[in-house]
């Protein structure tokens, strides 16, 4: 019964991932990188512990993240598409008291979230530099300089000291 | 400038304690022994040596009221020293445990001592009148891993801890004979000995330096996964928040008000934590103003030294150009940080922190105007 209900999950995850990477192929035909990046990073890791799910979703990322060409203007254009995730955010118990504040504070609340949303990038680039392949641990070093720069070093370690959560 | 002193008393210290009256300080060298120095016109002067434990000192906690000094170590025992008229008499505490003894605390009242264990385990010692002995009871099948700190409840009763298996957890410690149970515990008299209250999971990684905040309605903890947490209201419906530090880990944290934290760990400068009026707590700035290290901008190779000299802890690598200037009073981990005030207070000032470069620096936040509205 269980490995039935393995299997169930295993197709949904394949059918979201498939999914996932058209939408990421229409986006970057119509020169939208960041935003396929984006969409790269919604949602996931899927939480499984299934190898074969886990190279799916990679190369998706891998895909959003190789189209990058201008790793400057990818940080200056992820600060405002943050307030789709705060909504995301607001059910959160821990999140909780944000609905009681102003605009204003919540705009200052934001670059918390986006060091939050940080987390998850820097764990794709981890990967990307185990591959060993050049030109994906060239862009992978790039994006981790100006992601550190922006979100300092606690990024790395959140990312070093998850073990729930593995890509 | 936040930081009034800066005194380097040994190459490294594993902790630190102040006498009630503030006159002396004693701490451990990262060696077995137990320093005590005196404060004298101006200068310390090394009066005392506790020689006894046979491994490092891990923790030593000197009580307000009895003027009693207890000493925990990696040999796994502990002593509480009384002061004679010969000196310093230590009295053997019976932990009964099998891995190190990691961390010590006198409760408010000084009729209970606490202490984590490598050996997954709590001890609370209380004195026997009738046979002139320490005995320790133990907390034991609850933690999953080592207890890296604890923090007693102003009431004498709740103590939580925080173990590296990454949960915080809150206990009653409640022993017949030694609490009485009046109004003030609230219902946390009703509890029997080593009964959890709560376990927190916000964690997934080591947990360090756990506090309450002076009213003791609030706990605050860290993770080594760049992490504060704050939890409210410490019980069936308690409201946690999470805080991502953007720079290094921390290791331990104090609360100068119930709407101020000072974190310090690996960032060797204390970082100013403080809650708004609807309790949000935030990271408002960093204790230690430090020049931006313009320098290090000339030379190629300066910020790999630096970060060099940061790891093995020493200012050798970094001493051959002009960033020395740059450093601010602590110059490798903080791993200790107390209040200066003669008596448990709902709000200090002063503040000293100890770390693994062996300095001791003491922090007054009098002449910060911003973080004054938060005492």
């Amino acid at each position: 019964m269980a490995e039935i209900v393995e299997a169930d999950n295993y197709e949904g995850i394949i059918t979201r991932i498939e999914h996932k990477s058209r939408k990421i192929e229409s986006l970057l035909k119509q020169y939208k990188p960041v935003e396929a990046l984006k969409t790269a990073l919604e949602g996931s890791p899927p939480k499984t512990k299934d190898e074969r799910c886990k190279s799916a979703n990679w190369i998706v990322v891998h895909r959003a993240i190789m189209a990058i060409k201008d790793v400057d203007s990818l940080f200056s254009a992820l600060d405002p598409e943050y307030y789709d995730i705060l909504m995301k955010w607001k059910s959160e118990k821990v999140l909780l008291k944000f609905q009681s504040l102003s605009f204003q504070e919540i705009a200052d609340k934001l670059f918390e979230l986006m060091v939050l949303q940080c987390i998850t990038s820097c764990r794709y680039l981890y990967r990307g530099l185990s591959t060993g392949d050049r030109p994906t641990c060239d862009q992978c070093l790039r994006i981790h300089e100006k992601l550190t720069e922006k979100a300092g070093l606690g990024c790395i370690l959140r990312c070093l000291a998850d073990t729930v959560n593995p890509v | 400038m936040a930081a009034t002193s800066v005194h380097k008393f040994a190459q490294c210290i594993s902790c630190h304690a102040w006498s009630p009256d503030l006159s002396m300080i004693a701490f451990c060298p990262n060696n077995s022994e137990v320093h005590i120095y005196k404060l004298s016109e101006d200068k310390w002067e090394k009066v005392h040596v506790l020689q006894k434990h046979d491994q490092i000192v891990s923790g030593i906690d000197w009580s307000y009221r009895s003027n009693k000094i207890v000493t925990v170590s990696h040999d796994r025992n502990s002593y509480v020293w009384n002061q004679e008229a010969t000196g310093w008499v230590p009295t053997l505490v019976i932990l009964r445990l099998n891995r190190a003894a990691l961390c010590v605390q006198w409760s408010p009242k000084e009729n209970k001592f606490a202490v984590g264990s490598g050996a997954k385990t709590v001890c609370i010692c209380y004195y026997e009148q009738e046979n002139n002995w320490w005995v320790s009871k133990l907390i034991r099948k609850r933690h999953d891993s080592s207890v890296t700190s604890i923090a007693w409840h102003p009431n004498n009763v709740l103590l939580a801890t925080t173990s590296t298996d990454g949960k915080c957890r809150v206990f009653s410690t409640f022993i017949k004979g030694v609490d009485s149970k009046d109004s003030a515990m609230g219902s946390s008299a009703d509890t029997k000995f080593g009964e959890q209250i709560v376990q927190l999971d916000l964690c997934f990684c080591w947990a360090f330096g756990v506090r309450w905040s002076p009213s003791g309605n609030t706990l605050a903890y860290v993770g080594h996964n760049s992490m504060i947490y704050f939890v409210d209201e410490v019980g069936p419906s308690a409201a946690a928040q999470s805080v991502a530090i953007r720079d290094l880990p921390l290791r331990d944290v104090l609360f100068l008000s119930e709407r101020m934290v000072v974190g310090v760990g690996f960032d060797c400068n204390p970082m100013v934590f403080v809650a708004d009026e609807s309790g949000l707590w935030s990271f408002l700035r960093f204790l230690d103003e430090r020049k931006s290290a313009s320098s290090s901008a000339k030379y190629g190779g300066s910020q790999f030294s630096e970060a060099f000299g940061k790891f093995y802890g020493q200012s050798k690598f970094s001493a051959s150009n002009n960033v020395e200037q740059s450093r601010g009073a602590h110059d490798n981990c903080i791993n200790c940080i107390l209040p200066l005030a003669k008596q448990r207070k709902s709000s200090v000032t002063r503040f000293t922190t100890s770390g693994l470069d062996g300095k001791i620096v003491t922090w007054d936040l009098q002449k910060q105007e911003d973080l004054l509205d938060y005492l």
